[in-house]
């Protein structure tokens, strides 16, 4: 093995190995025989569809899971982890997809939680704090440690879940999907903290699906499919087209725009939204928004920026302070939720698992959800359950939904397969107006454009579509009009085949606006 | 080196038992209970078999049967008035208060009205069981309108409950013929007949069949039920269906509180004949009922083969008593080591949930909180 030229503060080799990785479930191999070999001091990607077993792997390494086979090696020591304390005490830190923070407590307590200095048996909150400060100033993680996680944005956090990591002194770092929450600009920041840990010779493994953060960042990728790791690639040697080969075993494109429509009459329309907020400023404020027929309005924005209360007062989750929502000449404003939908509103929510489905129900249920009134699916008053399972039966075919029956729980669903039954469920309605909120937010790509193709079609069929996504390359595939909204307010209209990502993304941090506004909720 | 086979033998008990309680922790806690039996009747010298074997007899040979068919009744019904809340993940802890006030109601309608007995004793239920419903209301409207949760409100009002009966029986409504406080015993015109069936049960037997039916039709085959099943398992998820969270919270408050107060009623009409108070109170058949409910995790056919366990193990306990040497405070403790079981069982499965936060709505988040669930991955 030879030594690699970035770490030589490190022992040459090996930092990490995988031998043999078999885990089985009924009727799944989620890893088979899967090997990963991860050296000292590099940044390791692993790639992967929804469901090739990226996350069972990184479960079985973390020791959340046993594996049904194989071993774990750490510096070429064979180790074998019964739960995450004992990979943690083995120098492993992870940064999970939903981050695991104490929303009361501040940045400093959340990270030495388990691990607390003490003083006279106390916990030394100033030690704690101090510590906190020199990790991040270490590594470039700009955080206040007396800061209360609740107040902090997505970006923030996730620094404060790799300080977590480093404070316990883990040399090998995994991430799992760390950029499905960022926005771009919070990326690049991720990026440099991650290549300034490489210099100080931590190893790090990187879970994504995305290719282009594959290509920038990593040395070596390892690349899953279904379960098997069946590549493992140099990143100077290879492009996006072999990567995407491997995984997918086929082509796709995603970034070329479907055939324009010509806008038809106005669908939804909204005039002065406002929604308070306690004493601060308003979380919306005047919004004006009008998308017609066979329009895909894009909305781009910073998470926080008021996008949520947009979204929660169309479908009825929220009623705002101020303003009307009107659809097809109805105005809906006031309604429930069941009233807005039978007026034509389906809704994709960005969280598929605590809004969008109910992870313990059958699959037969999720999708009967919202439909359960209509008239077609009941007989006398009763649910006719031919009815349900011939509805069910023909999103599950329809939508290609990889699952084993229709009394199957959808929380055992992967990601993709999970989102596919929200977007049937949701298409299904041939809404006048659907509300996509981040609707491919962490499926593989694949699935993204089979969703993407499925948005297009609802759009050709004359409803008004309106895409909520931090992904600016969706906003600009898909979106008739793009429009920015910035601490509430709606601060530009663009173009998307004549604006760049650039210009875009300048103008979700306000910086478009002359007044620049008050004190911001990112950094 | 894969060595699953070389892990310790306890370690694997433990996995097992952990994994038990996750999956079905009603049938793990039963037989971990009867083991504990077993070991404790051992220790005291006694034989395990003879002792289990005294109790089956006691509890369904002979008048046995209908004394645990008789004492399986109000816990069934209770079981069965908790669940429909559960069910849609609201705890309902007040079966108790709503079971009394509901019992007071009814007892008073069957001794007051003066008419044949086909119109007495449905009246009376149905007043028992209006009134229990009035009581739950309290708790679901003050969830609905004032955010004050349900798990808390129902709990407190069994305090309440229990005075405002006690004050009725002992001054308005009181038996001055007697010094206990409590009402006039039932007429005959009131009281629920027994059938000649199982040496003698009570008519309201039938009520309870038809409950336990209609509950798990309705909850199997009807839109509320569906609607009920998905708020229980993911209430945001419900709201974002366009389904009336806050209807749903009053409907099922309100039958709850109805089959209480409808128990409550039939404990004094159709076996007690009068209203003394803190009898109901002390027959603990509503938190009986919770038991059964928790172990039959809210399944209506589940609750009664429950709750003639329960009642099996009760009546035994005391035909145990009498034929050999071991008390029949062994089945207030396999009882105990059940609800313990499935309380860790609870705990287990919140630990693996990464804690589960109460709504507003008053329901308590049972899905899972984490993206792409490391388990089971398809």
């Amino acid at each position: 093995m030879s030594a690699d030229p970035r770490a030589p503060e490190r022992p040459s080799g090996n930092e990490l190995e995988l031998r043999g990785i078999t885990k089985r479930y009924p009727g799944v191999v989620a890893n088979d025989r899967v090997d990963l070999t991860v050296r000292s001091g590099e940044i390791h990607a692993i790639v992967g569809e929804n469901g090739a077993g990226k996350t069972t792997l990184m479960s079985i390494l973390y020791g959340l899971i046993p594996p049904d086979e194989g071993e774990i090696r750490l510096g070429g020591e064979v180790h074998r982890f019964a739960s995450p304390r004992d990979a943690i005490d083995a120098g492993l830190g992870m940064v999970h997809q939903a981050f695991k923070l104490f929303p009361s407590l501040t940045v400093a307590e959340n990270v030495v939680y388990g691990d607390e200095p003490r003083r006279r048996g106390l916990v030394d909150r100033a030690k704690a704090r101090r510590d906190v400060a020199a990790i991040a100033a270490e590594y470039g993680l700009s955080v206040d440690p007396a800061r209360r996680v609740e107040d902090l944005p997505v970006g923030v956090l996730q620094r404060v879940e790799i300080i977590k990591a480093l404070y316990r002194d883990a040399r090998i770092l995994i991430l799992d999907e760390p950029t499905a929450v960022l926005t771009p600009q919070e990326r690049d920041a991720l990026f440099v903290v991650l290549e300034r840990l490489r210099e100080r010779g931590h190893t790090i493994v990187f879970i994504t699906h995305k290719l282009g953060e594959v290509l920038a960042l990593s040395d070596r990728v390892t690349v899953l499919r279904d379960g098997r790791a069946v590549a493992e690639l140099v990143t100077a040697q290879t492009d996006e087209h072999e990567i995407t080969h491997h995984m997918t075993g086929r082509e796709v494109a995603l970034t070329q725009r479907p055939a324009e429509r010509t806008p038809g009459e106005i669908r939804l329309e909204v005039r002065g939204l406002r929604v308070e907020q306690g004493d601060g400023p308003p979380l919306l404020d005047g919004v004006d928004l009008e998308v017609g027929a066979g329009e895909v309005l894009g909305i781009a924005a910073i998470a926080g920026n008021g996008q949520n209360e947009l979204v929660e007062s169309l479908v009825g989750l929220r009623t705002p302070d101020a303003g009307r929502v009107v659809v097809d000449g109805q105005d809906i404003t006031t309604d429930t939720v069941a009233a807005r939908r039978r007026a034509g509103v389906a809704y994709i929510p960005e969280d598929r698992h605590r809004v969008g489905t109910a992870g313990a129900a059958s699959t037969r249920d999720n999708l009967l959800m919202s439909y359960q009134r209509e008239s077609r699916f009941q007989r006398r008053r009763w649910l006719d359950r031919g009815a349900v399972d011939e509805h069910a039966t023909r999103l599950i075919d329809g939508y290609r939904i990889r699952v084993a029956g229709l009394a199957t729980p959808v929380g055992t669903l992967s990601g993709g397969n999970l989102q596919k039954i929200v977007v049937a469920r949701e298409v299904e309605h041939d809404p006048g107006v659907l509300i996509a909120e981040q609707p491919t937010r962490g499926v593989d790509v694949g699935a993204i454009e089979f969703i993407h193709e499925r948005l297009v079609e609802v759009r050709d069929a004359g409803a008004a579509v309106l895409l909520i996504s931090a992904e600016l390359w969706e906003l600009r595939a898909l979106s008739t009009r793009i429009v920015v909204l910035f601490e509430g307010r709606l601060v530009g209209t663009f173009d998307p085949r004549t604006t760049d990502e650039q210009t875009l993304g300048l103008a979700m941090t306000g910086a478009s606006q002359a007044s620049g506004a008050g004190p911001g909720a990112h950094r | 080196m894969s060595d699953t086979a070389t892990v310790p033998a306890h370690r694997r008990l433990r996995q097992r038992l952990v994994h038990g309680l996750l999956d079905s922790p009603g049938a793990t806690s039963i037989i971990l209970a009867l083991l504990v039996g077993v070991v404790m009747i051992a220790v005291t010298g006694n034989s395990p078999v003879e002792a289990y074997t005294a109790m089956v007899q006691g509890a369904f040979s002979g008048s046995g049967l209908r004394n645990t068919i008789a004492r399986s009744l109000p816990i069934i019904t209770m079981g069965v008035a908790l669940a429909i809340p559960f069910r849609a993940g609201i705890i309902n802890l007040g079966g108790e208060g709503q079971m009394v006030v509901g019992g007071l109601a009814g007892t008073l309608v069957a001794i007051e009205l003066d008419a044949p007995s086909f119109l007495v004793i449905p009246a009376a239920l149905v007043t028992g069981a209006l009134a229990g419903a009035v009581w739950a209301a309290l708790s679901a409207y003050g969830q609905t309108w004032l955010q004050l949760p349900i798990l808390i409100t129902s709990l407190l009002l069994n305090y309440p409950a229990r005075a405002l009966t006690g004050y009725l029986v002992r001054f308005p409504f009181a038996d001055p013929t007697v010094t206990s406080s409590s009402t006039v015993p039932v007429p005959p015109s009131g009281q629920i007949p027994k059938l000649p069936l199982f040496g003698g049960v009570s008519a309201f037997i039938l009520a309870v069949l038809v409950i336990v039916a209609v509950v798990s039709i309705v909850n199997r085959r009807s839109v509320p039920g569906y609607e009920t099943a998905m708020s229980g398992a993911n209430s945001r998820f419900s709201r974002y269906g366009g389904v009336d969270v806050t209807g749903q919270t009053v409907t099922t408050m309100l039958f709850s509180g109805a089959i209480a107060g409808m128990t409550g009623t039939y404990l004094v009409t159709g076996e007690t004949m009068r209203f003394l108070d803190g009898d109901l109170v002390a027959s603990q058949f509503a938190w009986t009922g919770l038991l059964v409910t928790l172990l039959a995790r809210h399944r209506p056919w589940t609750i009664l083969a429950a709750g003639v366990f329960f009642a099996a193990l009760q009546s035994g306990g005391l035909a145990m008593q009498r034929t050999t040497d071991i008390p029949w405070q062994l089945s207030q403790v396999l009882q105990a080591v059940v609800i313990v079981a499935i309380a860790s069982g609870f705990v287990l499965r919140w630990r693996r949930d990464g804690g589960a936060p109460v709504d507003a709505t008053g329901r308590v988040e049972t899905e899972r909180p984490t993206d792409d669930a490391p388990v089971g991955e398809l």
